[in-house]
């Protein structure tokens, strides 16, 4: 059986181990990425089962930013491939920016978030049940 | 001893209008009238009885019909004129007819008086002496240059008729028995009496006038005072009403406008303006103003050294221009006269530590303002400036108070986030993702573990904390919540909670005649019962009870959350909303705990404009209440 594939997207490395660790325990293939951009180019090279965005990156509005390119609903979007990938937003709900507060599924198209620190057995039965396991 | 006249041309009287003084004279005069009425009714009666009882009584002979007839006469006339006073009286503008009606009294009394003098003996009658009453009361109705023509005419029909009886023009009716020999016409006697009749008359014409005046003159300073005071008194009730108005608020766009407006209204002036210093202490930027039209140009910040005007003011004086065309202090003179703004008084706002800005009232009309105007702007100038002192102080504290929280959120999340990771990766290996672990290793990692998430608990409550002080908005909106709703699912949270403890967690709901709506966040209501709840249940020993009760007491909803705990003491409830502090007795049953939990409530309830309290006994049970105020329909 093939290993589902699984596209970290956080700019802490930590958190990203934390996350990695778990998961290859479970049997799936992480790949990482710190940011939007090189997510985008791993994505472009291998398309990823599914996605963990990190709500904060480069700046504080660059996870949001990352994920409503990827949900576009425009026809014509360069990243209409990617559109149907399910993704699961980390957040840190004590975080200082306004968007503390998860915004709408209407308003950010994400499958689910999750608050961080993430319990390694929520992490994995979220993600179960992402893929369809 | 004599004093002078006043002047006839007193200086018009400050502060009452024209139309005030004409009332006076007018209710003087109509009083008059009534009252010479009233005394001419004795004058006839008076005429009549004296004529009877000369004859009569001292036995002298009178020449008695025509005496008789003018006694009737004067009854007749007067009858007339109190027919027409009442007429008059009805209409409030009648004061033509008055005079007119003053001067046909004063004319055919005069007629009466002279006929009165020529049958009761001419120059040799003792009535001759009355005429003095009539001048007084010329004097008393009329301005003094018809009193005294009033006077000259009484002189001269006197004369006249004296002059004529005793060329023997006119016939002469003595009174029989009075004197002794005919006297009116011995020259010496004649010349003396016209003499000293002139002199009387003239004298008491210009004593009555003077004492008149003097009356008049009193009055109106009386009125003047009273005008005076009613203003002073409105003024101070303005000022009072204002200082209420301005100290009730500590926002300062709000103060401002307030005074703006409270001044332009209070001194009846058609616009009013503020100005404050910025930092530099250089420049006045224009904050508020009340009345300007949307023309008026706004000429942003002024710099202080470019404007005599305002140096002036800021050095601490009031600076009033009675002409806006004639004065070189304006910046502006051109954009001042076209918005109308005619005469201008300007004050300076004065703090504790020194000038704060300039208050200013614009006027249309030229001369607008007076001394007491300056006196009273100092007023509301010295009123506004604690105001504006305060709510800039206000202002400051919140300012410090935002940063300070500011402050305390970055430092606290940047402790939570490695916090966080730290958690994270001590549970990867502590849930064995990195491989096995011996028995110590594991138990020295989840130790390490639960330190982590005390300390992550304790920064997340930080963070609230200084979250909920920056920025309410960091909470979500206030929206109208079902409270109950809210309470049921906190309860429900705690339902596993509760029956692994064995305890007995109670929800009762006493609201039924109207859905409990409260102004709240979601999120801080939830935290509110939550946390309360969660330290009910953590602080009860099993088998206990915690019993969470929701009641309505007049507008207000009440929630009740009671524990059969172990209770605080009376010391520890003093302390138990203070920052970090837990009560000894729950720290030895509960190592965990910041001791901000409480703090975060009590922030939070008063949020949302409510209370909380407190009763408790120690081994018995805890309650906490907290109410909150319904939104009813």
């Amino acid at each position: 059986m093939n290993k589902k594939s699984i596209l970290l997207v956080d700019d802490d490395p930590d958190v990203r181990l934390s996350l990695r660790l778990p998961l290859e325990a479970a049997g799936y293939e992480v790949k990482e990425a710190t940011n939007p951009t090189e997510g985008l180019a791993s994505m472009k090279k291998e398309k990823p089962d599914l996605l963990i965005l990190d709500v904060m990156m480069d700046s504080a509005t660059a996870g949001f930013q990352f994920a409503l390119d990827l949900k576009s609903e425009d026809p014509k979007s360069e990243l209409k491939a990617f559109k149907d990938i399910p993704i699961i937003m980390l957040t840190a709900i004590h975080d200082t920016t306004s968007l503390r507060f998860s915004p709408d599924q209407d308003y950010l198209p994400v499958e689910v978030f999750l608050e961080k620190p993430v319990e390694p057995d929520v992490l994995l039965a979220t993600v179960k049940k992402q893929l369809g396991e | 001893m004599v004093e002078g006249p006043l002047p006839m041309n007193s200086s018009p009287i400050n502060g009452l209008t024209p139309q005030g003084k004409r009332s006076l004279i007018e209710e003087e005069l109509k009083a008059s009238v009534a009252w010479l009425i009233r005394l001419r009714w004795l004058a006839g009666v008076g005429v009549i009885l004296t004529a009877w009882s000369v004859n009569a009584i001292l036995k002298l002979q009178l020449f008695t019909f025509p005496i008789y007839l003018i006694g009737a006469v004067i009854l007749v006339y007067n009858s007339i004129f109190y027919y027409i006073d009442k007429k008059i009286q009805s209409n409030p503008a009648a004061t033509q007819e008055y005079t007119r009606l003053a001067h046909w009294q004063v004319g055919l009394d005069w007629l009466a008086m002279i006929l009165l003098i020529h049958f009761s003996g001419g120059v040799e009658s003792p009535a001759i002496l009355f005429f003095v009453f009539h001048i007084i009361i010329a004097a008393i109705f009329f301005t003094p240059r018809t009193a005294y023509i009033y006077s000259l005419v009484a002189i001269l029909l006197v004369w006249l008729d004296v002059g004529l009886e005793f060329l023997g023009i006119l016939p002469h009716y003595p009174v029989e028995g009075f004197l002794q020999e005919a006297l009116y016409k011995n020259i010496w006697y004649v010349l003396a009496i016209l003499l000293f009749f002139g002199a009387t008359s003239l004298i008491s014409a210009y004593l009555a006038i003077s004492i008149n005046q003097r009356l008049r003159r009193r009055e109106e300073e009386v009125m003047e005072l009273t005008v005076n005071l009613q203003r002073a008194t409105e003024r101070l009730q303005a000022l009072n009403d204002g200082a209420r108005a301005i100290s009730s608020t500590l926002e300062l766009s709000e103060v401002l406008n307030r005074l703006v407006k409270n001044t332009a209204e209070v001194m009846h002036v058609h616009a009013c303006f503020i100005r404050l210093l910025d930092k530099t202490g250089q420049h006045l930027e224009r904050v508020a103003d009340f009345g300007l039209s949307q023309n008026f140009p706004d000429n942003g910040s002024i710099d202080v050294q470019n404007n005599p005007l305002i140096q002036e003011v800021l050095s601490g004086k009031i600076v009033n221009i009675p002409d806006t065309s004639q004065t070189s202090l304006l910046q502006y003179p051109a954009t001042t006269i076209r918005e109308g703004i005619h005469s201008m008084l300007v004050a300076p706002l004065i703090g504790k530590s020194g000038p704060l800005g300039i208050l200013g009232v614009y006027s249309h009309n030229v001369n607008h303002f007076s001394k007491d105007d300056e006196t009273f702007i100092a007023a509301i100038a010295a009123q506004g400036s604690t105001a504006i002192e305060n709510a800039l102080a206000y202002q400051a504290i919140e300012a410090l108070d935002a940063t300070k929280s500011q402050f305390v959120r970055m430092v606290t999340h940047e402790l939570r986030s490695p916090v966080s990771v730290i958690k994270s990766l001590l549970r990867t290996i502590t849930a064995g993702y990195a491989g096995g672990l011996n028995e110590q290793q594991r138990d020295i990692l989840e130790r390490a573990s639960k330190r982590a998430e005390a300390l992550q608990g304790l920064v997340d409550d930080l963070l609230d904390l200084a979250a909920g002080k920056a920025d309410i908005k960091s909470h979500g909106e206030m929206e109208p919540i079902r409270l109950d709703d809210v309470i049921e699912q906190v309860v429900k949270r705690f339902e596993i909670s509760a029956k692994e403890k064995e305890i007995d967690l109670i929800w009762e709901n006493h609201i039924s005649e109207i859905t409990p709506m409260v102004k709240a966040t979601q999120e801080g209501l939830d935290r509110i019962f939550n946390n309360l709840v969660s330290n009910a249940i953590k602080y009860t020993l099993p088998k206990g009870k915690v019993t969470v009760k929701l009641t309505r007491v007049e507008n207000e909803a009440c929630v009740t959350i009671e524990d059969t705990g172990i209770g605080i003491s009376e010391e520890a409830q003093a302390q138990l909303f203070q920052e970090f502090y837990r009560a000894p007795n729950a720290k030895e049953m509960e190592k965990e705990g910041t001791g901000l939990g409480l703090v975060i409530v009590k922030d939070l309830v008063k949020r949302f404009g409510g209370k909380i309290g407190v009763k408790s006994t120690v081994g018995v049970g805890s309650e906490f209440t907290v109410i909150l105020p319904l939104l009813l329909q």
